[in-house]
């Protein structure tokens, strides 16, 4: 046994894929430790939040204030909310309206704001402007108002009493907080999804989730196939002929079909994680049927297998102790590949809206599902599913490669 | 020899056939712009294009029947289209008012009122050039009424009698009660502006060909049906649905719109679903879009598209709907005032708005919420302080605890649910499947009940399984619905008192099939008495008093809750071939709603429209 182990851990193969796997199992047990919210907590208003490090600008007007004078800073301020595409776009409204000549310097900010503000006018009806357009000028000019002011900005309250606003607070354009020092700054590396919930959290939380779907699904797959493989290839004869008949029906049918069919028909209030599993489960044992059968054949006429029986040792004791064995390292291949596809039917089926109910758990295929249903894929809001896809190629590549690997240590024809 | 030139020959004149189709496809018409050979080649400049009315195959033309499954061009009710049929007066959502279309100035009732007279315009003509008369706006009624049709199902209980005075003379006669007084006024108003005008000749031309058999009648597909509007058939198949205008169309007469409307042709992609359409609108492929897209805004704001909604910012329409939660009140503990209204007051709205409907909805603290849709109109109607108690904005879980608690509903076995009576409260929140909008509004309804301790999961079955459930209104609904959504009429001529009417009057209770409203089956006398007296009410003051005390009532007994405010139609068009379409301040006068250019006073849109690239 050890050294089996030892001979697997030689396969390189083996090995990255094993490592992989492992990280992944890791970061499932051990992120929901660290971070115990709700992985289907709704936690921002809106859909599709940006990764990145969200601070509280309520907190952040209490916080310490600190002075930096550093370069650059208003011509950052500037870029930021006028960009070359907005300059343009200023130049040819004040050509439009008849103000200025082609030739304006739209470098000139200063200048350029200048002749902005004392002319723009959304209501002047320039030819050829579509509603879009005035749009567009609308929305430039709300975010140009106080881009060169360099006042500070007041923060008031209101008396109860009176009704007057009563300056609390200035806040000068060199003003910083510490992050720090802010109380609440919630870092989202992978932004929100369409209801809201914090993707990180729940991708993980689905990682798990898959795996266990997977696990079940590769569990009872090769459970069903190992068993009818064994008696199928050593009892033979009639048993043979019923056993491989299903089999074949089943060959022929492809098993997404199945899966559709059946999923749909036992509804979803009643698709929990676990019968989904069950369902991938009982529709894709037959692979594993035919393989074990063809490796029991040629193993029931060895030498060893003759003398058991010749012995007197018991079917039971035989397939046990004298078959087995010798098929053991297969059988742990095909449930690796089992609990992969098990994980992809999963996802197919979440992906068709056939999988498990959306409110209890998340799982991959569900955030693909909905990623896909609220357009994130035309919006280009590439956080609410890449991760997810990457998640699945990862698992999945992950196991095919620790097959590969005992493959080579295992199989003969492929020992070097 | 012979065989060789005789080949050589044959593969000459093969080549030069394949030669000359290829040129023929590319090759300049004579002067006139040739008349596209079939729909695939429509010109982009003389076509406005549209998505998310057509969803699968036309079935037919007959403007009789209610199962043509033909957007673009029948569809009657409260803003009713009229690209190919024509209804006497056009409603306008934005001011109320009814416009004269077929008929020719404004309709008068009579001193008692109980009769209507409008006449017909003069220029009206069908499209066989012979004149729209007042004969056929009788006879219309008259074949409605005789084969039964949903039109005259519906209108039957409030219309005695449409006769023709003289050929320009229409005359509506209402039924009466038995004060004398009529039944409702409301809706035999609304006849004029909700039903189209059908001729007579081709009516009773229909009626030959069936021999007066009513489901024959009804199932016709009326290719040769004739029309008074400014389009008509084109082409259709499974994949689109093209109408071509008719330049012959009477309402270039000065006394209508004095010109034709500007595109030639009105085409339908058929798309797969909602995404599909997004697509098409995005890269300019459709110009007029009626779908959710979720998060509209961005397609200007990240991608710069010249696409725009009628409002620039949120909720980029004008809200005219309420797709409401229904309860249904048999459930167990549902039936109490106190387990209702806490699920309701803890809902979080403001998450709906902004995640499920990407902020395409006004909010609860902007429009708080009653029975009246947004518009100004209707916020008029009931007074806001009278009720301003009753009303809540949502996620008050602190509040719904405390009236749950108030109540005694208490979590007795301490499984951290409570339970009434001894038995737990666990709830299913249902909406059909594929809707996302009204999935994701569910699941956060859902999360509420989490909050206050009572268990509540989803279910979403399939429209075509949804829908006969829910309107199965003559049973108790089955276990799985205890909570479900559905829509509620948005912005017409009888508005609101037809959404009170179908949101909360009993008499929709014990309907086979109910396709009107309140599926909780909630029953309420003084409800149904207030429903009975609006419409024959004139005086201003006393119809807010009416109104005030409905919404009243609605927001004590709560037996449905409004989750978000939707408009007539989404709107959103892009402007890369076509401008000038209905948009906030555009000028207009009377204002043109954003109702996809095609219903009611929408129409106008047509003659505002221009091409960008000139």
């Amino acid at each position: 046994m050890k050294h089996t182990i030892q001979q697997i851990f030689r396969s390189g193969k083996f090995v990255v894929g094993f490592a992989i796997f492992a990280v992944l199992f890791l970061i499932v047990l051990i992120y929901p430790l660290i971070i115990t919210d709700s992985p289907l907590a709704i936690i921002a208003q809106g859909t599709f939040f940006e990764p990145g490090t969200y601070v509280s600008v309520f907190d952040s007007i209490g916080a310490p204030k600190y002075s930096l004078d550093l370069p650059h800073a208003d011509a950052k301020r500037i870029a930021n909310r006028l960009s070359a595409e907005g300059r343009e776009a200023m130049r040819d409204w004040l050509v439009g309206a008849g103000v200025v000549q082609d030739d304006l310097d739209i470098e000139d900010t200063v200048q350029l704001i200048a002749l902005w503000e004392s002319h723009f006018d959304s209501t002047l009806s320039i030819p050829g402007m579509t509603n879009a357009k005035r749009n567009y000028y609308i929305r430039l000019d709300t975010s140009l108002k106080g881009l060169l002011s360099t006042d500070a900005t007041i923060i008031a309250e209101e008396n109860a009493d009176t009704g007057a606003l009563e300056v609390t607070k200035t806040i000068a354009p060199n003003d910083y907080v510490n992050i720090n020092e802010v109380a609440n700054v919630r870092f989202l590396p992978l932004g929100t999804d369409n209801f809201g919930r914090d993707v990180l959290t729940e991708l993980i939380t689905a990682a798990g989730v898959s795996l266990q779907i997977g696990f079940v699904a590769g569990t009872i797959a090769t459970a069903i196939g190992l068993t009818l493989g064994l008696l199928a290839g050593y009892i033979g004869g009639v048993v043979d002929d019923i056993i491989m008949f299903f089999t074949n029906l089943f060959t022929v049918i492809p098993s997404m079909v199945l899966l559709i069919l059946i999923s749909f028909s036992i509804g979803q209030d009643k698709r929990g994680a676990t019968t989904i599993a069950a369902v991938i489960g009982f529709t894709s044992w037959y692979w594993t049927t035919r393989a074990v059968r063809a490796q029991v054949i040629s193993l029931r006429n060895r030498d060893h297998v003759n003398l058991s029986k010749l012995s007197g040792h018991s079917i039971a004791y035989i397939i046990f102790a004298d078959i087995l064995p010798y098929i053991a390292s297969y059988v742990v291949m095909a449930m690796i590949l089992q609990i992969s596809s098990g994980i992809l039917a999963e996802a197919g089926l979440s992906i068709l809206g056939l999988g498990p109910r959306t409110t209890e758990v998340p799982t991959l295929g569900l955030m693909m599902n909905w990623a896909m249903i609220y357009q994130a894929h035309i919006l280009g809001k590439w956080w609410a599913y890449l991760p997810v896809l990457i998640t699945i190629a990862l698992i999945t590549f992950s196991m095919n490669l620790m097959n590969t690997g005992l493959d080579q240590v295992f199989n003969p024809a492929l020992r070097e | 020899m012979k065989r060789k030139s005789l080949w050589w020959l044959l593969s000459s004149l093969i080549i030069l056939s394949v030669l000359l189709s290829a040129c023929g496809g590319t090759a300049p018409a004579a002067d006139e712009p040739a008349e596209p050979a079939d729909a695939a080649s429509l010109p982009r400049e003389e076509t406005l294009y549209f998505n998310g009315q057509q969803w699968g195959p036309v079935v037919g033309w007959n403007p009789y029947s209610s199962n043509n499954n033909n957007a673009m061009a029948i569809s009657q009710g409260d803003n009713a289209r009229v690209t190919m049929f024509e209804t006497p007066y056009l409603y306008n959502m934005l001011d109320g008012n009814m416009y004269p279309l077929l008929a020719d100035g404004d309709f008068e009732w009579n001193a008692a009122r109980t009769e209507i007279t409008f006449k017909i315009k003069e220029a009206a003509k069908w499209s066989d050039g012979t004149p729209v008369t007042a004969e056929d706006v009788a006879y219309t009624w008259a074949t409605h009424v005789k084969y039964n049709t949903p039109t005259g199902a519906g209108n039957m209980a409030y219309i005695e009698d449409i006769a023709a005075v003289d050929a320009q003379t229409v005359v509506i006669k209402a039924k009466l009660d038995d004060a004398g007084k009529t039944v409702n006024p409301l809706a035999v108003q609304a006849y004029v502006s909700s039903n189209y005008v059908i001729q007579k000749a081709w009516t009773q031309a229909l009626e030959e060909r069936v021999s007066e058999d009513a489901t024959a009648f009804l199932a016709d597909t009326a290719e040769d049906v004739v029309y008074s509007g400014p389009y008509h058939k084109f082409f259709t198949d499974d994949t689109k649905v093209v109408l071509v205008r008719d330049d012959n169309y009477w309402g270039k007469d000065a006394s209508m719109w004095g010109q034709l409307p500007a595109p030639k042709y009105l085409a339908h992609t058929i798309f797969k679903d909602n995404a599909a359409g997004s697509v098409a609108l995005a890269q300019g492929e459709v110009d007029v879009s009626q779908q959710f897209n979720s998060n509209i805004q961005l397609l200007w704001e990240s991608y710069g598209l010249p696409i725009s909604t009628y409002l620039p910012e949120p909720p980029y329409g004008i809200g005219a709907s309420l797709p409401t939660a229904f309860y249904n009140l048999e459930s167990h503990g549902l039936d109490q005032i106190a387990v209702r209204k806490a699920i309701a007051i803890a809902v979080d709205y403001p998450t709906i708005i902004a995640n499920a409907m990407t902020n395409q909805s006004a909010t609860f603290d902007q429009v708080p919420r009653s029975l009246m849709n947004p518009t100004d109109g209707e916020q008029a109607l009931y007074n806001h302080d009278a009720v301003a108690d009753l009303q809540w904005a949502g996620n008050d879980i602190e509040g719904a605890k405390k009236l749950l608690d108030d109540a005694g509903i208490v979590d007795t076995d301490g499984d951290g649910w409570r339970e009434f009576e001894g038995e737990k409260l666990s709830y299913v929140a249902t909406c059909p499947n594929g809707w996302s909008d009204w999935q994701a509004a569910i699941e956060v309804v859902a999360a509420a009940g989490k909050e206050i301790g009572i268990d509540i999961t989803t279910n979403y079955p399939e429209w075509s399984v949804y829908q006969t459930v829910v309107t199965k209104s003559d049973a108790p609904l089955p276990e799985g619905y205890d909570i479900f959504m559905m829509w509620s009429a948005g912005a017409g001529p009888t508005m609101p008192w037809g959404r009170i009417r179908n949101l909360i009057s009993s008499e929709w209770v014990g309907m086979a099939s109910n396709w009107n409203g309140n599926w909780g089956q909630y029953s309420n006398p003084r409800v149904d008495e207030l429903i009975q007296m609006i419409p024959g009410e004139t005086d201003p003051a006393k119809l807010k008093e009416m109104y005030t005390e409905l919404v009243e009532i609605y927001l004590t007994d709560i037996p449905s809750f409004t989750l978000m405010y939707r408009p007539q139609s989404f709107h959103t068009v892009n402007e890369t071939v076509w401008t000038n379409f209905p948009h906030q301040g555009d000028g207009t006068n009377p204002p043109v709603p954003p109702l996809d250019c095609t219903d009611g006073w929408g129409i106008a849109c047509l003659y505002n429209i221009s091409l960008v690239s000139q």
